[in-house]
C-alpha cells in the first residue's frame, strides 16, 4: 500500500465517517435525554434524502438549497414523529422497550410509505460537482471535500449550541437528570422538542449527502444503521463520543473494505457485539442506568 | 390568607394512596417544618406542590390562587424544591448548576447580585466554581443544592431532608444557612427526618404519618410533646 492510495482511502475515511457523525449525533441527542435508541431516524434519514433528490430533479435547485431543504423536511419529520409516536408514550411513563418497539415500527412505516406513495426502486442523484482537486499527486474529488466541510460545520455549530447556549446547558441538564432540571424551572417538553429538531436537521443534512455519494431507496434507513454502531462504539448519549465513534468507524469500514470489501459489514457489526460485550459504555459513554 | 395551602390533598401512586386528604397552611416568612419516618409521604407532598407528582384531588393555593400544575410555570411562580439527594447536575460545572438555578430569570443583574449572595454563604462553592460538580463531597452537594434553589429567587424555598446523610458538624452548618435563608425575607418548607433540629428551626410544624397529618402545631409546642418525644426525637416518654 503506498502512501498516495493511503491517504485517499484515509480522505474516504473521514467522508464516510463525517456522514455517519451527522446521522449518529441524533441517535445519541434523543438517547441523551430519553434513554432509548431511536431507531426511527434511519427513516427520516432516507425521507431526507428524498427531500434532497426531488429538490434536485423536480424543482432544480442547486446544491445548497436543496441541502437546507433536506435539513427542514428532516427536522419536521423528526418533529411529528416525536408528537405522534413518542409523546403519548411518554405521557403514560411507558418503559423504554415501548419507545424502541414503536420507533422501530416508525421506521417500517416511513420505508413503506415512500414505496407506496414514490415507488421502490433505486434512484441516482444528478452529478453535481464533476471535478476533482489535484492535491500533492492526490486527487481529490470536489463532492468529497464539500462532504467534508458541510459534516464539520454542521457539528461544530451543533457543538457550539450544546455547549455555549442557555438551551444547550438545558439539553445537558436534562441529559443527567430530567426531573432536577424541571425543578429548574427547564420545560422539558422544550428540550425534547429542540433534541428531535437538531438530530432531524442533521440527518437531513445526511441524508442528502449519502444519496450524492451513493444511492437512494426506500431501505437506505438500514443501512444508516452502521451510524448506529457508531453512537455506540463512541459511548452511546455522548455526543463527543458519538462523532469520534463515526469517524474511526467509518475509516476503519474504509480500510477493511480496501482489503475486502465483502468483509465491510460483517467488520461493523462485529465492532458492535465487541462493544457491547467488552465495553458497553463505548469510547466515552455515560454508564449505562435504567431510569425507573 | 396564608402564603401556601393546601386543602385536603390526596395522591395516589396506581392502587396505593401516598397522601390521604392532607391540609396544611404556610405563612410568608416563616419556617414551617413537616417532620414524619421514611415513606409518610413528606417526599410526595413537596412533589405535588412542585408539579412533579399529579394530584388527584384537593387544592394548592398559592397567595390565594390555584398553582399551576406545570413544573416550570410553577417555578416562575416562586416556589422551588432542593429535592431530597440533591440531584445536583454531577455532569456540569459548580457554576453551571448555579446558573440553572437562575434557568426562568431574565434579570442579569439580580442574578448576578444572587449568585454573589450564594459565594458569601458557602465560599467552598466560589472555590470549586470550575469544578465539575460530582467531584463535590457530599456536603457541598448540599450547599450546592441549595445555592442553586436561592439562585432561583424564590418567594418560597422548599427544602427536601437537607441533612440526609451529612456528617454531624455538617448537619449543623446546614440548618444555620436554613435560618440565614429565613432571615434573606424567604418562606421555608422543610421536610426533615431529623426532627429534633427541624422543630427547633421551625415557627409551625407538622407531624405526617402513613400519608395523615396527625399533629400540628408551633415547633417549640411539638419539641415538648411527650408522644413526639418518643417516636421522632428518641427520648423515654415520661
Amino acid at each position: 500500500m503506498n502512501l498516495q492510495y493511503f491517504l485517499q482511502q484515509l480522505v474516504n475515511g473521514i467522508c464516510l465517517g463525517g456522514m455517519y457523525a451527522l446521522m449518529s449525533v441524533g441517535y445519541s441527542l434523543v438517547y441523551s435525554i430519553m434513554n432509548f435508541s431511536n431507531f426511527a431516524h434511519g427513516g427520516v434519514i432516507m425521507v431526507g434524502a428524498y427531500v434532497g433528490y426531488f429538490a434536485l430533479t423536480a424543482l432544480h435547485v442547486p446544491f445548497l438549497p436543496a441541502f437546507l431543504l433536506c435539513g427542514l423536511g428532516s427536522g419536521l419529520l423528526a418533529i411529528l414523529i416525536e408528537r405522534l409516536v413518542y409523546s403519548p408514550l411518554r405521557k403514560r411513563h411507558a418503559p423504554s422497550l415501548y419507545f424502541i418497539i414503536s420507533a422501530m415500527g416508525a421506521s417500517i412505516f416511513l420505508e413503506n410509505f415512500v414505496i407506496a406513495t414514490i415507488d421502490g426502486t433505486p434512484r441516482n442523484y444528478p452529478t453535481l460537482f464533476a471535478n476533482s482537486i489535484s492535491l500533492g499527486g492526490l486527487s481529490l474529488g470536489v463532492d468529497s471535500v464539500l462532504m467534508i466541510i458541510v459534516s464539520a460545520i454542521s457539528l461544530l455549530v451543533l457543538m457550539f449550541i450544546i455547549q455555549k447556549t442557555k438551551i444547550g446547558l438545558a439539553i445537558r441538564a436534562c441529559s443527567y437528570n430530567e426531573k432536577a432540571g424541571t425543578l429548574m424551572g427547564i420545560n422539558s417538553s422544550l428540550v425534547i422538542f429542540v433534541v428531535f429538531l437538531m438530530g432531524g436537521i442533521l440527518a437531513g443534512f445526511a441524508g442528502m449527502l449519502y444519496g450524492m455519494r451513493f444511492i437512494v431507496k426506500p431501505t437506505i434507513g438500514q443501512v444508516t444503521n452502521k451510524s448506529f454502531v457508531a453512537a455506540v462504539f463512541g459511548g452511546l448519549g455522548s455526543l463527543p463520543g458519538a462523532i469520534v465513534g463515526s469517524l474511526l468507524l467509518g475509516v476503519m469500514e474504509i480500510f477493511v473494505a480496501s482489503f475486502n470489501s465483502n468483509l465491510r459489514d460483517l467488520f461493523v457489526y462485529a465492532l458492535l457485539i465487541l462493544v457491547l460485550v467488552i465495553k458497553p459504555s463505548g469510547l466515552m459513554g455515560k454508564v449505562v442506568e435504567d431510569k425507573a | 390568607m396564608s402564603m401556601l395551602e393546601i386543602r385536603d390533598l390526596n395522591v395516589y401512586y396506581g392502587g396505593i394512596h401516598a397522601l390521604k386528604g392532607i391540609s396544611l397552611d404556610v405563612e410568608e416568612g416563616q419556617i414551617v417544618s413537616m417532620i414524619g419516618s421514611n415513606g409518610a409521604g413528606k417526599s410526595s407532598m413537596m412533589n405535588a406542590i412542585s408539579g412533579i407528582v399529579k394530584y388527584q384531588s384537593g387544592d394548592i393555593l398559592y397567595r390565594g390562587e390555584k398553582l399551576p400544575t406545570m413544573a416550570n410555570k410553577i417555578v416562575k411562580q416562586g416556589i422551588c424544591q432542593v429535592p431530597e439527594g440533591r440531584l445536583i447536575f454531577a455532569n456540569l460545572t459548580t457554576y453551571e448548576n448555579l446558573y440553572l438555578g437562575a434557568y426562568l430569570r431574565k434579570d442579569k443583574d439580580g442574578i448576578e447580585r444572587d449568585l454573589k449572595r450564594v459565594y458569601e454563604i458557602f465560599p467552598r462553592l466560589e472555590e470549586r466554581k470550575h469544578q465539575i460538580a460530582g467531584t463535590l463531597s457530599g456536603g457541598e452537594q448540599q450547599m450546592l443544592a441549595m445555592g442553586r434553589g436561592i439562585m432561583s429567587a424564590p418567594d418560597l424555598i422548599m427544602l427536601d431532608e437537607p441533612s440526609l446523610g451529612l456528617a454531624p458538624l455538617l448537619v449543623n452548618t446546614i440548618f444555620e444557612t436554613i435560618l440565614e435563608i429565613k432571615a434573606m425575607g424567604k418562606t421555608i418548607l422543610l421536610v426533615e427526618q431529623n426532627a429534633l433540629k427541624a422543630l427547633s428551626v421551625a415557627d409551625n410544624a407538622y407531624v405526617l404519618e402513613q400519608g395523615r397529618i396527625t399533629k400540628s402545631g408551633p415547633g417549640r409546642d411539638l419539641l415538648k410533646d411527650p408522644k413526639i418525644a418518643e417516636a421522632y426525637l428518641g427520648k423515654a416518654a415520661h
